[in-house]
């Protein structure tokens, strides 16, 4: 989920999300999009993007399809929804057992 | 609401400690290692909020406003590392309310301006993760 708010923060790539949300696309037909960079260079933007669960891939011969994931980025909005729920409940705790021992010792 | 508004976490919960205690779990480094991480904490307007998670990301702010024992607003980011989501240091903001409540503390926490994943919603136009974020945000009010 980090990968994935890390995946959408470059333009290009969410260029390339652009490309592939509507349907399939082989890398080659991706590259072509992208004239001034090198095809080195989408493809390490495709891996980014691979990896983050943003974009899917699969073999088709010897090419290679990808796809957008709907459900990619539903894991970065809750990566901070869950942050902040561990970490208060871990605050609650902490904090009750400090009122806790301070009314005791009264 | 603007779009920005639109881009929040916000959480709600009850603590039964007084404001006083809560306050002191945002403020004070040996008791913000109890919950979050290693800290250094200069509580006062532009002073540091760095917070440091063992085996985490390590968040990077400053305090904003402080008015102790009811509110207090930081800037939050992430140092860039491998681990660490796409919030530069100062890029959203977490603002943390304590009420008081029959000797419990009713804390809100309020995370906007989450730039990176409003960016990406918004360039790619996925307009079904937007009701996501906003079910984020109801789960915890």
């Amino acid at each position: 989920m980090d990968a994935a708010l890390r995946a959408v923060a470059d333009p290009t790539r969410r260029a390339i999300l652009r490309l592939v949300r509507d349907g399939e696309l082989a890398a080659g037909d991706i590259a072509n999009h992208f004239p001034s960079m090198s095809r080195p260079a989408v493809s390490q933007h495709l891996r980014v993007l691979t990896d983050s669960g943003l974009v899917a891939v699969r073999p088709d011969g010897n090419r290679r399809m990808y796809r957008w994931r709907r459900e990619g980025l539903r894991d970065a909005a809750a990566f901070l929804d869950e942050m902040w729920s561990d970490g208060l409940a871990r605050l609650k705790a902490a904090a009750e057992r400090e009122d806790r021992r301070k009314a005791d010792n009264k | 609401m603007t779009d920005i508004d639109s881009n929040v976490v916000e959480q709600t919960i009850r603590i039964a400690a007084k404001p006083e205690t809560v306050w002191k779990y945002w403020t004070d480094p040996e008791r913000m290692r109890d919950w979050w991480g290693a800290a250094e904490l200069d509580p006062r307007p532009g002073g540091v909020c760095r917070i440091e998670r063992e085996g985490g990301a390590t968040m990077s702010g400053e305090y904003l406003e402080l008015e102790p024992h009811d509110r207090l607003v930081f800037s939050f980011g992430w140092e860039p590392s491998d681990d660490a989501p796409a919030i530069a240091p100062g890029q959203s903001r977490v603002e943390v309310t304590l009420i008081e409540d029959a000797g419990d503390t009713i804390l809100t926490v309020r995370h906007s301006g989450i730039p990176d994943a409003v960016a990406g919603i918004h360039a790619v136009g996925w307009s079904n993760h937007l009701p996501l974020l906003a079910a984020a945000v109801a789960k915890g009010a």
